[in-house]
């Protein structure tokens, strides 16, 4: 109603003034003979106005109300919206502008799509010549220069993981599935998997989990959210013969699992902005290596496996992440 | 008899480091070079034990396997860069046995080989020799967890067996406390700079027992090394 009338204000005002000048200038030219010929003068202009505006509201009506509402589908823009010929062109428009749309989406998607299987079997044809180079590593493994082979080995592959982990997010429902698993053997493993790290970097992890502590999750990514964590623990540790400490318990319901570092912590200024992607703050500068993107992977496949992740930190004396079940 | 294993495997380069290695243990291998026709390569060798790859090039290795199923109850293990639940539930349901994610270990491999031909033969005297590492007279048999020296023999724990491997294999080099530390860790309880100390410390006393003193020598900021202060009689 409102969008009808604020469309026809120049309309009505046309209308007032040119009645308005009508009669004046019928004033000076003779005038009226009676007051009554001026009422009629006056009643006729506005039931012919009144009449107009009736028929082109009630024609209207559906264009109308759906113009001052906002769509929240993308559907809504095809949907008939009246059949005066402004509706027509409108719809017309839109249909025509929803198409071209719909035609960039889905050229982005299967572009994307692409990508994703391109990442995907990247990621595969290059863990295949990685084997090759570990497998000679493993003859060699008393060379001198063969532990600093064997800690590239292990970074690629670290690296070459998480990029097909990012990949995955997007299709997570249908890589995923969530069992009872026990809390210490998906740690251990995690731990184990960064061996070489944790003793290159001097960096002695303890586990103190009790023997039963089961939880429902998806193995896999759990073990991958653990890897991204011990790896920043190990980073910002700073120095040799630090401690890492992974601790599980039970708070009000939730089982709680926290890794703890006696790093370099991270600055408040930093805190907030940490999940985001490609953010690596004062750490990421210092420390090298960074690629701001461990947490973000940590946080969003936390969101999709329906856990959540707590942060706490502080400069110089260490950094406690906590998944909470 | 020796033992045959068919490597199915495009990666020329993995395909001959797995075959030399398993050649080391004793066993006869081959590696598929037309991967049009695997079959062709398999009715020549009668493998007794075939190693495949998932992503091979004109058919899987998925077929390969159905195929060999069809004509043979051989144990088949699959190697590959996969590893998504579905991949190794599609390889299992296909006919293979087991199942190795690449980057792999030559252990697990070997491991895994042995522990099938073993189930499908039924031989459990493998013929693959104890190994036996020497050095002026004292002897370490690993798997036995045995040292002996002017025939003393004395049965070491796990930890200093691997220790005292470590320092025989790689005799006269200083051995760095990373690759001792490697080896020690134990998926369990992880080591500290100190079990390694401790452990160092134990060596050297067994050793004593064999009337072997001060062979192994600490080497400031790097690790360890033996010296061999013994005669060989």
């Amino acid at each position: 109603m409102k969008l009808f009338f604020k469309e026809q204000l120049a309309l009505f005002v046309l209308y007032f003034s040119n009645m308005f000048f009508l009669v004046i200038m019928y004033y000076f030219i003779g005038g009226f003979e009676k007051s009554e010929n001026l009422l009629y003068f006056l009643f006729v202009s506005l039931f012919l106005l009144i009449c107009y505006s009736v028929y082109r509201y009630f024609t209207n009506r559906r264009f109308y109300k759906k113009l001052s509402e906002l769509s929240s589908s993308l559907e809504t823009p095809i949907a008939d919206i009246g059949n005066s010929c402004l509706d027509e062109a409108l719809n017309k428009l839109l249909k025509n502008q929803f198409s071209l749309f719909q035609e960039q989406i889905h050229n982005y998607d299967r572009k994307q799509k692409e990508h994703l299987v391109f990442i995907n079997q990247w990621v595969h044809h290059m863990k295949t010549p990685l084997s090759a180079i570990q497998l000679v590593a493993q003859e060699n493994e008393y060379e001198p220069y063969m532990a600093n082979i064997q800690q590239e080995i292990d970074s690629l592959n670290r690296g070459l993981n998480m990029a097909l982990y990012m990949a995955r997010l997007d299709s997570f429902q249908n890589d995923f599935y969530v069992e009872t698993i026990d809390l210490r053997t998906v740690v251990t493993k995690a731990i184990n998997e960064l061996k070489g790290l944790f003793i290159s970097k001097g960096i002695f992890p303890q586990i103190l989990i009790k023997d039963k502590v089961l939880i429902q999750s998806d193995s896999k990514w759990l073990i991958f959210i653990l890897q991204q964590l011990l790896t920043n623990a190990i980073k910002y540790s700073g120095e040799r013969n630090k401690k890492i400490t992974v601790q599980a318990y039970k708070q009000n319901k939730n089982i709680i699992l926290e890794v703890k570092d006696q790093g370099v912590g991270i600055p408040k200024k930093d805190i907030k902005r940490v999940y985001e992607a490609f953010y690596t703050g004062e750490n990421g500068r210092r420390f090298g290596e960074s690629t701001g993107m461990g947490l973000y992977l940590v946080r969003q496949s936390c969101k999709r496996l329906q856990h959540r992740v707590e942060l706490e930190s502080e400069v110089d004396v260490g950094t406690i992440v906590r998944i909470i079940f | 008899m020796k033992y045959r294993i068919m490597i199915i495997e495009d990666d020329i380069s993995i395909a001959e480091l797995l075959s030399s290695h398993i050649e080391k243990y004793g066993y006869e291998s081959m590696i598929v070079d037309n991967f049009e026709n695997v079959m062709l390569n398999y009715h020549e060798f009668q493998p007794h034990l075939v190693l495949i790859d998932i992503n091979l090039p004109k058919y899987d290795g998925y077929v390969w396997c159905k195929e060999i199923r069809k004509i043979s109850t051989c144990p088949i293990i699959f190697i590959t860069a996969r590893e998504g639940k579905m991949d190794q539930i599609m390889a299992l349901e296909n006919g293979a046995d087991d199942y190795i994610t690449k980057p792999f270990f030559y252990e697990i491999v070997i491991a895994k080989i042995k522990s099938h031909i073993r189930r499908c033969y039924g031989i459990y005297v493998t013929p693959i020799q104890e190994r036996k590492i020497e050095l002026n007279g004292l002897i370490l048999y690993p798997e036995r967890l045995e040292i002996t020296f002017n025939k003393n023999k004395i049965i070491l724990t796990k930890k200093e067996a691997i220790l005292a491997e470590v320092f025989m294999k790689k005799y006269p080099n200083v051995v760095s406390r990373e690759i001792l530390l490697n080896k020690l860790w134990d998926d369990i309880n992880f080591v500290e700079e100190n079990t390694l100390n401790v452990n160092v410390t134990r060596l050297r006393k067994r050793l004593i027992e064999l009337s072997i003193e001060n062979a192994i020598e600490p080497v400031r900021g790097i690790g360890y090394r033996l010296n061999i202060t013994w005669r060989n009689e």
